[in-house]
């Protein structure tokens, strides 16, 4: 932001130039500190900080009204990216939200991958299929991309998307549309989303970003005694998603391992991180392996569940769900009951 | 019948110091014009209140631009330019009893904040991620506009989301509900009447909303707030959500300290001035006290003199616990409640069966309904 744009007698903003870095900073110093510090009179200091706040808010309030018919662009509008399974996008409302972070938590084995790549996938479709119309970018900082299974995801989309045309599947291009990142550390984490990431975003090429998974770094790299520094970390981490997530209005989804704990609500296991990481997290859903398997045909996957922990628009609940060689499904009631009779 | 007589004279007697006057050197003034304010004899603001700018630039030397500066200063602070300069105790309870409070739809919540959240003060609530801080702040923007022949207040709301969890889904539920809940209390003309202007539709065309990305974007908005206040005077709500979001990165801790201590004195003055409720949330945090960690509000121990009335948000098993543990007004009381589709509820109402009975039987059946006040109300009609 720059001086010059300030509606502001030129006087008085030359005057606030020389005493101040940036017109932001006006804001951070209170009416008598101003006068004290530019040597300005107090009607003065008034129009100056009145100046500063109305070139640094974005916009006025706006009746949520106006979003209900979509019409302010930087708004929520009801917006979701499908998961590709009409059974789980009913438990999730129609799925992820375009702005703000999703967490998915869970154990190892649980599925968290599998919904991550399928996501990957429905993100490239048109609107009104639950896509976004653009591609993902997937940042490993685990194990290296099951590009394997990419293949074989994008091979079955057929099977999987019984309400799409199949020629509008054959002809997306799915595979030039995942760009995969791989993040060792935290400092190449943080290049990659303050450099690459943004560029990707900018450029429309992309509008899923998953991080797969956000734990492992902070659990390799820091000894339990510096959790100061952790904590700090942390943030800065969250803040970058949550930025991304805002300007861009981009669903992010960040893959989180999970820990035994024995603090309220679930009691047993619980995403890892703790609350400095939790705060920062809109939606959180885990993803746990059951005992039993469902067999369907010549395939059979042992039966997971998919839960929603907090969200600010659903409720607690839960959907079984299976993972097949096409993706992720959530079990119907029928296949359900013959499960349990297996 | 004598004590309460004695009583209301006491209060008469007890006239508030809040407006009364101050010394010159407290002003917003520049220090220059206070040393030659005081160096003229100018020691307190009743001395300078009836001079006119050309009197005082007379006497103290000051050119008339800042004479006009430092009376317009005194009459702002003072508000002697309305005539007004102090109250008695007892008009100020007689103004609080005339403001009606916000209910929450939970009517033991309401119970133990003494009829809801009062108009005109500041209210926190903390509580861990995923508790239903949010979920009370929507409720709290759709019951603000309850009608005031339901027993509402009928007014507007600002909505500041700094997080991003102002979901439209989600607040199309709550109004959907209220709406059908008040229809189905109607009674009379008045309240059918009510009713055509208590819709979804304008239930969200009445909550302004704002984004917020970071503190610097929070400071403006709240500086340009008082304006929206003055040209939309039936604002009676004002809700952050949260407070700890945009401040939680911060390296120089002295410096939001200050930052905080500001954002609190201007939540005060709107929520005074302007007659509305400011709602703000909070994160928690853990503290370590030797080996043991614990769960306080975020934002430091200073943060904790800013609101009015504190509310603590928590879980006790699968169960949701809401305790008031700072208020002037009422005892320490927990509370249960429940988050359901339709929103902010109170716990015991689902072994309860559905609303289906008549709505003339307001007896005592009703107090575990979730709005006992809209019901209470309709028999005092």
């Amino acid at each position: 932001m720059n001086w010059n744009q300030l509606e502001l007698n030129p006087r008085i903003a030359a005057t606030a130039r020389r005493a101040l870095k940036s017109v932001r900073e006006v804001l951070c110093v209170s009416g008598p500190d101003l006068q004290r510090l530019t040597g300005l009179s107090r009607s003065d200091v008034q129009q100056l900080l009145a100046a500063a706040a109305a070139a640094c808010r974005r916009h006025p309030p706006v009746p949520a009204l106006l979003l209900h018919g979509g019409q302010c662009r930087r708004f929520e509008s009801g917006l979701r990216l499908s998961v590709g399974c009409p059974i789980l996008d009913r438990l999730l409302r129609g799925g992820l939200p375009v702005g703000g972070v999703t967490e998915l938590a869970g154990e190892s084995g649980a599925g968290k991958t599998q919904l991550a790549l399928q996501l990957c996938l429905s993100v490239q479709y048109p609107q009104q299929h639950g896509g976004l119309d653009s591609g993902a970018v997937y940042i490993c900082t685990e194990d290296s991309f099951p590009i394997r299974r990419l293949q074989q995801l994008i091979r079955e989309q057929s099977s999987l998307r019984l309400d799409v045309p199949p020629s509008l599947i054959n002809r997306l291009q799915f595979s030039d549309h995942v760009y995969i990142e791989h993040a060792a550390d935290l400092d190449s984490l943080q290049v990659c989303l303050s450099q690459r990431v943004p560029l990707l975003l900018a450029r429309g090429l992309v509008r899923l970003l998953v991080v797969d998974s956000v734990a492992a770094l902070f659990r390799s790299e820091f000894l339990t005694d510096d959790w100061l520094e952790r904590n700090k970390q942390l943030l800065t981490l969250s803040s970058t998603l949550h930025h991304l997530s805002q300007e861009f209005t981009t669903p992010v989804l960040c893959i989180n391992q999970v820990t035994h704990t024995h603090l309220p609500p679930s009691s047993g296991l619980s995403p890892a991180l703790g609350l400095a990481w939790a705060n920062q997290v809109m939606v959180r859903l885990m993803m746990q392996r059951l005992q039993g398997t469902i067999t369907r045909g010549n395939q059979s996957s042992s039966l997971r569940r998919l839960e929603v922990v907090f969200a600010p628009h659903l409720a607690r609940d839960g959907q079984d769900a299976a993972v097949w060689r096409e993706g992720v499904r959530g079990t119907e009631v029928s296949e359900h009951i013959t499960e349990l009779l297996l | 019948m004598l004590g309460y007589v004695s009583w209301r004279d006491v209060l008469k007697k007890l006239t508030l110091a809040v407006t009364m006057q101050r010394p010159v050197s407290s002003l917003p003034l520049s220090p220059g014009m206070k040393l030659k304010l005081v160096g003229a004899g100018f020691q307190s603001t009743a001395d300078l209140i009836l001079l006119k700018p050309l009197q005082l630039s007379k006497e103290t030397g000051l050119s008339q631009q800042e004479a006009l500066e430092v009376l317009q200063a005194v009459r702002k602070d003072g508000g002697g330019g309305e005539g007004s300069t102090s109250l008695t105790a007892l008009e100020l309870l007689q103004k609080e009893e005339e403001t009606r409070s916000i209910i929450t739809f939970s009517s033991q919540l309401d119970a133990a904040l003494g009829g809801g959240l009062p108009v005109g003060k500041t209210t926190e609530i903390c509580g861990a991620p995923g508790v239903g801080k949010t979920q009370l702040c929507l409720q709290l923007a759709v019951d603000v506009q309850v009608p005031q022949c339901f027993g509402g207040v009928g007014g507007q709301v600002i909505y500041i989301d700094t997080e991003g969890s102002f979901l439209l889904q989600r607040v199309i539920d709550v109004a959907t509900a209220a709406v059908r809940h008040c229809s189905l209390l109607v009674e009379d003309d008045e309240q059918r009447a009510a009713m055509m202007t208590f819709t979804m539709e304008t239930i969200l065309s009445n909550i302004f909303l704002v984004r917020c990305h970071d503190y610097v974007e929070l400071l403006a908005e709240l500086h340009l707030l008082p304006d929206f206040l003055s040209d939309h005077p039936r604002t009676r709500l004002l809700v952050i959500d949260s407070v700890a979001f945009p401040f939680r990165r911060f390296d120089d801790l002295s410096q939001r300290t200050r930052l905080l201590q500001g954002l609190a004195q201007q939540l005060v003055a709107m929520a005074t001035r302007h007659q509305v409720a400011v709602v703000i949330t909070n994160q928690m945090t853990t503290r370590l006290q030797g080996n043991q960690s614990q769960l306080v509000p975020a934002l430091g121990e200073g943060w904790g003199h800013a609101p009015t009335i504190r509310l603590l948000l928590q879980w006790a098993g699968s169960r949701r616990l809401a305790s008031i543990f700072k208020s002037p007004g009422n005892v320490d009381a927990t509370v249960q409640y429940r988050i359901t589709s339709d929103g902010f509820r109170d716990a015991d109402q689902s072994e309860q069966p559905q609303r289906k009975r008549p709505r003339t039987q307001t007896d005592q059946s009703a107090s575990s309904q979730p709005d006992r006040r809209l019901l209470r109300c309709l028999s005092d009609v």
